[in-house]
């Protein structure tokens, strides 16, 4: 067995464009979700019956589903239903979206349903109107306690983001192992993908554990 | 736009072979990570200085490092460095095993750690072992505990087995991405497709919550 590691340094130019393009898919991916999430949460807990039906329905089915398939799928019938010729990042980006903001949706659910009934009345009770028992009670107290989720559900995303790469989004998994078709360097290739994952995902994971420690709710 | 479901009637027989792959593997991978996982809890709570260390230095790259990255690089590289080659099937076992066994591990470690010192100090004032009291204070009331924890693991698992149609597993994913390149009706496949991981998944996710409703009550104290 010869390895010939210096073809990692070769294509190192490729990489940082493969490892820019997966931070850059994160970051949308999140600007889109947050949003989204808080929208399809307020449905799921304000809205009208049926607009709460059918976010019921999106969520529970996105959260069931392998994100895998949903790229595939993504890839597949977008174009069909949009009429749109989506490049392999866009779609990427809308399959990402659609799963994420499905989770995000439950954790902020979850967070504004954590806050106990008594407080809203008891704001109310001092002459608040209701939002801004939401506004000044709820929101506060429920933010620390979705923030350590967002930030775990953040480190998936990243991790995740490497899935797009069944349909050619030329992110980090995908570059490294076009390199690795090109140059038959197998494992140096393939340890240098898990090695850059690996150095980028590890201060992540670190940091939202102190995010977790940080704002632990203690009651 | 017209749809045609022929095509799942016609590819019956196949695509239904991919679903006893990803359940086979779906139980399969999640027995041995939860083993493992066990020993893996045990080592980071219990195990020398040295051992621990390392130990964390696992769980955590297993945070870091996403299953798709696991899976190739143990079907391609690790019969490089090792000289044996192996099956997809086998591959995709160990890489999602390794993977998986981390967070399996996390969540014994959390349901151990929140059974509270006073109950271990008091066993071992009636005279316990470590080990008497691990298996019957600890363990039965942690893994109450744990039961949810598991089920989204349990969840996570499947929806992890269709990453392993990257390096040609024939699950359900594999399958259906054949019929559907064959076919050119990717709509019909992949929607028939969601359709099935969707009826196996969403019971998983309901069962357990249900389960646990009826048992929590044995894991409070």
């Amino acid at each position: 067995m010869t390895l010939d590691w210096s073809v990692v340094w070769q294509h190192r130019d490729a990489l940082a464009l493969g490892t820019a393009t997966t931070f850059l898919l994160t970051i949308a991916t999140m600007a889109i979700a947050v949003p989204c999430g808080i929208a399809v949460a307020i449905l799921r807990l304000y809205g009208w019956a049926p607009a709460r039906a059918l976010a019921t329905g999106y969520v529970e089915l996105f959260r069931n589903l392998p994100l895998i398939l949903v790229v595939y799928w993504a890839f597949y019938v977008l174009p069909i239903l949009t009429g749109l010729g989506l490049s392999p990042l866009a779609t990427g980006l809308a399959a990402l979206s659609l799963n994420v903001t499905a989770y995000n949706a439950e954790t902020f659910r979850a967070g504004i349903n954590s806050i106990r009934r008594g407080q809203v009345e008891a704001a109310m009770a001092l002459g608040m109107s209701r939002a801004q028992a939401l506004r000044r009670v709820v929101v506060p107290q429920a933010l620390r306690r979705i923030l350590p989720v967002l930030a775990s559900t953040w480190v998936s995303l990243f991790k995740d983001t490497s899935l797009v790469s069944v349909i050619a989004v030329t992110e980090l998994a995908y570059v490294s192992m076009q390199v690795r078709a090109q140059t038959f360097r197998v494992l140096e290739m393939l340890t240098a993908m898990a090695a850059l994952y690996w150095l980028l995902g590890y201060p992540q994971a670190k940091l939202v554990d102190w995010i977790q420690r940080r704002f632990e709710v203690h009651e | 736009m017209d749809f045609d479901f022929t095509v799942i009637a016609d590819n019956w027989r196949f695509l239904a072979y991919g679903v006893r792959i990803s359940v086979l593997l779906s139980v399969v991978s999640g027995l041995t990570s939860l083993v493992t996982g066990l020993i893996v809890a045990l080592l980071r709570l219990y195990g020398p200085r040295g051992v621990r260390m390392v130990v964390v230095l696992y769980i955590d790259s297993m945070r870091a490092i996403p299953v798709l990255v696991v899976l190739v690089w143990t079907f391609f590289a690790l019969p490089i460095v090792t000289g044996m080659t192996m099956s997809p099937f086998m591959a995709a076992l160990i890489g999602l095993t390794v993977h998986l066994a981390a967070y399996a591990a996390e969540i014994f470690r959390a349901g151990i750690e929140s059974v509270r010192a006073g109950q271990t100090r008091a066993a071992l004032a009636l005279g316990m072992s470590r080990a008497q009291i691990l298996r019957r204070i600890v363990l039965p009331q942690a893994v109450v505990r744990m039961l949810p924890a598991f089920g989204s693991l349990l969840s996570v698992t499947i929806k992890d087995t269709a990453i392993a149609s990257v390096i040609a597993v024939p699950d359900l994913m594999r399958q259906s991405e054949t019929v559907a390149g064959q076919s050119f009706q990717p709509i019909e496949v992949y929607t028939f497709a969601m359709l099935m991981y969707f009826v196996m998944l969403f019971p998983v996710t309901r069962g357990v919550d249900r389960i646990y409703r009826r048992i929590a009550h044995l894991g409070r104290s």
